[in-house]
């Protein structure tokens, strides 16, 4: 069974972020990318299902600059057959369709049977990528998947997902796209064999051109962006601890109007 | 909480040292950069997640002995499956004995990452991946296959067992013997005491590598032999037999490393312990264990360094965050607003001396173990070269051994210092660096044994040559720097305390031609002392000039953050070469004035009090 997972480089979840001199993105000097850690569950999930399938590749993609070739290799480390990078001047600027939009061109060509994606990027958080990649590929796609079974044959997955309160179990036909919410597993870490393997994988740099794409205008344009104020120092009730829980519950009563 | 620099590791690695070098060298050429990264990040990740948080608890908790059986902290297990599913201990292993063949340069960081994030627990895999490079290096074919494999598989632990009650900086006294029975199987019988993972639950087997005297030997260190003393017997083709007769007979209850086991073990209480005599070879114990022990010495070294970088960052985070009095600017105003510590020039003074200290050491280390590799790399090519670099990790290790040693118990006492009363107290990770770190300067051969290492054996070997090439790498250095705006005048004060070095250096000649050998042990400490400044005053020095062309770059740039960095780097070297650096002469004059008082004052004369 081959199975595409796709994948985004971001900043570290410990970087401060500032933003840029242009106003509408961030300054990326001294960031320190990661694989968006909801993709990771969406990898491991990947290799598990080839694992116990005893047979299959796992192919992992990703769209953005030449960076991006560092995520692709932790992939790879991780257990990932080989790997493709969309890496075009063209697609500098994307937006979520344009992004689902190449991907999209990529699985119509790898024809995999299952398509895992993380529930949304922790950069922006727009998790949008996954949905309107299966709808340009006319396939079905369940979100905030928590587990799943592939049934023997490769025909169906029944994925569950997590609703308020427990799970939703689907019954899907292959191919599929499924989005990984965490809990899914535990991913593991790249061993040193798999670091020192990684490099003898192929990567493969794709061009807009190479899918049939051209430079499209993007639908949605950042207008800018503002860090967050700082945030109100905390407050510290002095006194006895009857009068300090008096004075705490009158707080969030009145001042914060919390309860 | 497990805190490590990853910008400051990098651009020690490859902005200053330029370990890169290596990758063009056939011996590493199989590697790049970008692999040595991935497994940097990977160390760090596991350090910080799955070692790290077992520090505090594994100290509260100890180990125990439970029906003569060590049992370690909860979690120590898991955490040892992991660490060799992941595979950190094969990296500079060579490739024929199943290892990456990495450069040790990116070894020693590995090692500092983990030693950081748990040194009691690194003891165990530390001590292994030293058995195991010994006897990759001295062990039979058979001997690889019976013991090597299974331990870098993680199926075996291992351990170096060369103190006794009577034998502990006197090697030469050992008292454990082997006895004849047949090929290279010998019946042991003896006691070693402070054996560190001398038993334990983490593994089906421990290989212990014992100094032992083969009957009829001569006395001394040249009569010692060495054996592999597995603690279940394995037969030919690997499989475990039964239990061969090695006992712990306690273990000790001590002042940090808590998690580690520091055993006593009788070996052959019941007359049934075999050992195997190392590479078949009779009375090569010393030389053998040399390469375990150089090994360890460097690991202490890093040890320290490591302790001492999680130290240093601890107390930073602390003094970014601690409120406590106002700026100096405002003394007279009682209502000044309350600022961080860190704004405090004493407090500032603490941390820039700490800062100086780790990441001078730091690169001493790398740079040494860069010299290894240098030396392994060239030796086939270019004997000259590989030579020199080979003297120069012989004259460096006891200094890094000693001075890593020493300065981690310093930097975490200023860490604790930074802290005030909350550095004193469990809540925050200080108080057991400091105790982890003071074993430190007592294992692999106390600090001064490693004094007179370098003085009686280190300074004159290869008639001198060594240290001759380090001066003037100095001195080349100083002569090609000495006017750099910014910086003249600390590299003129590391050219005077070279000057320093090489006088004290006289000196000591003259000690040893007039007899007066007292008098060269009771100065080997603070001579070491000279030479560690010396030499870390010069690399941090060097790195200063390598970031300060950086800064000019990134302020062009207007990357303020990188800017910053750099300019911290050549701070930290104006700081020890201006606050450390002086305390050379200091040193020297005390050499040089050859006063006798601690030599001559009777044994009375220190107390009579009994
Ligand atoms: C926690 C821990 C773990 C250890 N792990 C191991 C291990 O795994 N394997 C192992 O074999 N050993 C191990 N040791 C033992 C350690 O290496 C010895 O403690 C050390 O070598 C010093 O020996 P000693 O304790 O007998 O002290 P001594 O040799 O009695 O030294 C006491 C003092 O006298 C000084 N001194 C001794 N001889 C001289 C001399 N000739 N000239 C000048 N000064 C001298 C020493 O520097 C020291 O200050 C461990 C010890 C501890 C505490």
């Amino acid at each position: 069974m081959k199975i595409l997972v796709a994948i985004k480089q971001v900043p570290d979840t410990a970087t401060q972020v500032k933003v840029g001199g242009d106003g509408k993105s961030i300054d990326t000097a001294g960031i320190t990318w990661i694989v968006s850690p909801y993709d990771e569950y969406a990898v491991e999930e990947a290799l598990r299902i080839k694992e116990k399938r005893g047979q299959g590749e796992v192919v992992a993609i990703s769209l953005g600059p030449d960076r991006v070739r560092e995520a692709l290799r932790s992939c790879l480390a991780m257990g990932c057959d080989r790997a493709i990078h969309l890496n075009d001047a063209a697609w500098s600027a994307v937006d979520t369709l344009a992004t689902a939009r190449a991907l999209a061109a990529v699985v119509t060509q790898e024809a995999p049977q299952l398509v895992l994606c993380g529930r949304q990027a922790i950069d922006d958080d727009m998790g949008a990528v996954t949905a309107q990649l299966a709808e340009l590929l006319g396939w079905p796609c369940a979100y905030w998947i928590m587990e799943e079974a592939v049934d023997a044959d490769g025909k169906t997955v029944r994925a569950a997902r997590q609703v308020e309160g427990g799970l939703e179990v689907f019954d899907l036909p292959l191919p599929a796209v499924l989005a990984a919410q965490k809990g899914l597993n535990e991913p593991r870490y790249p061993t040193l064999k798999g670091i020192m393997g990684a490099k003898k994988k192929e990567i493969k740099d794709v061009k807009a051109a190479d899918l049939g794409l051209g430079a499209e205008p993007a639908q949605l344009a950042v207008l800018g962006l503002e860090a967050l104020p700082p945030r109100p120092p905390g407050r510290i009730i002095e006194g006895d601890v009857p009068s300090a829980v008096k004075e705490l519950v009158r707080a969030l009563r009145e001042d914060a109007k919390a309860i | 909480m497990f805190k490590a620099d990853l910008r400051a590791i990098r651009f020690t690695l490859y902005e200053h040292l330029k370990v890169q070098q290596l990758f063009e060298l056939d011996a590493f050429s199989h590697l790049a950069r970008e692999e040595c990264d991935a497994v940097i990040d990977q160390c760090v990740r596991f350090a910080a997640e799955v070692t790290g948080p077992l520090s505090a608890p594994g100290d509260r908790a100890g180990c125990r002995v439970e029906d003569g059986r060590v049992v370690t902290p909860p979690g120590f297990r898991e955490a040892w499956r992991t660490l060799f599913e992941l595979g950190f201990l094969s990296f500079t292993m060579p490739v024929k004995a199943g290892g990456f063949g990495g450069p040790r340069a990116i070894g020693v960081v590995l090692s500092e990452l983990q030693s950081g994030a748990n040194t009691a627990f690194n003891m165990y895999p530390g001590l292994t991946h030293g058995a195991a490079d010994l006897l990759e290096a001295f062990g039979s074919p058979r001997d690889h296959e019976r013991f090597l494999a299974p331990m870098l598989e993680g199926r075996f632990a291992g351990t170096m067992c060369l103190t006794e009650p009577h034998a502990g900086s006197d090697v030469g006294a050992t008292r454990t013997r082997a006895r004849h029975l047949e090929g290279d199987v010998y019946a042991i019988t003896g006691t070693k005491c402070f054996i560190s993972s001398g038993d334990h639950d983490l593994t089906e087997n421990i290989v212990h590598l014992v100094l032992a005297r083969i009957d009829g030997a001569p006395p001394g260190t040249k009569g010692l032999s060495l054996f592999i003393v597995p603690k279940v017997w394995v037969e030919e083709g690997g499989a475990l037999g039964g239990a061969n007769d090695v006992a712990t007979a306690s273990i000790e209850h001590k002042l940090g490393i808590r998690a580690s086991a520091t055993a006593t073990l009788t070996f052959g209480d019941d007359g049934r312990c075999r050992g195997i005599l190392v590479g078949g070879r009779p009375h090569e114990g010393m030389r053998q264990m040399f390469r375990m022990m150089n090994g360890a010495r460097i690991a202490v070294g890093v040890q320290g360094i490591a302790v001492a970088s999680t130290a240093y960052l601890n107390a930073l985070a602390y003094a970014r965050e601690r409120l406590q009095g106002s700026s100096v600017r405002h003394f007279k105003d009682p209502n000044a607003p309350r600022v961080p510590i860190i704004e405090h020039a004493d407090v500032r003074r603490m941390l820039l001396e700490m800062k100086a200290k780790v990441e001078g050491m730091r690169t001493l280390a790398v740079k040494l173990a860069l010299h290894a590799d240098l030396a392994a790399a060239l030796a086939a090519t270019d004997e000259g070269r590989a030579a020199y670099h080979e003297g120069q990790v012989d004259l460096l290790t006891p200094v890094v051994k000693a001075y890593c040693a020493d300065q981690a118990f310093r930097v975490a006492e200023l860490a604790i210092q930074t802290y005030g009363g909350a550095g004193y107290v469990e809540d925050h990770p200080v108080e057991q660096y400091l105790r982890d770190a003071k074993i430190f300067s007592i294992y692999e051969g106390t600090n001064h044994i490693q004094a007179l290492d370098l003085v009686s054996r280190k300074l004159s070997s290869r008639g001198g040559e060594n240290l001759t090439a380090f001066l003037t790498e100095i001195g080349e250095f100083v002569a090609r720097h000495g006017a750099r705006p910014g910086l003249a005048a600390e590299i003129g004060a590391l050219g005077a305390a070279a000057a320093a070095l090489q006088r004290a250096s006289g000196a000591l000649l003259e000690f040893f031609t007039s007899g007066r050998l007292d008098q060269v042990t009771l100065v080997a400490t603070p001579f070491l002392e000279i030479m560690a400044e010396v030499t870390i005053a010069h690399l941090l020095l060097d790195a200063a000039l390598v970031a300060e062309a950086r800064r000019v770059e990134a302020e062009g740039d207007h990357h303020q953050e990188d800017a910053d960095f750099y300019r911290g780097k050549v701070m930290a070297a104006k700081f020890y070469v201006n606050f450390v650096l002086p305390g050379v002469h200091a040193k020297l004059a005390a050499i040089v004035g050859g006063d006798r008082s601690a030599l001559d004052i009777p044994d009375a004369g220190f107390s009579t009090a009994r």
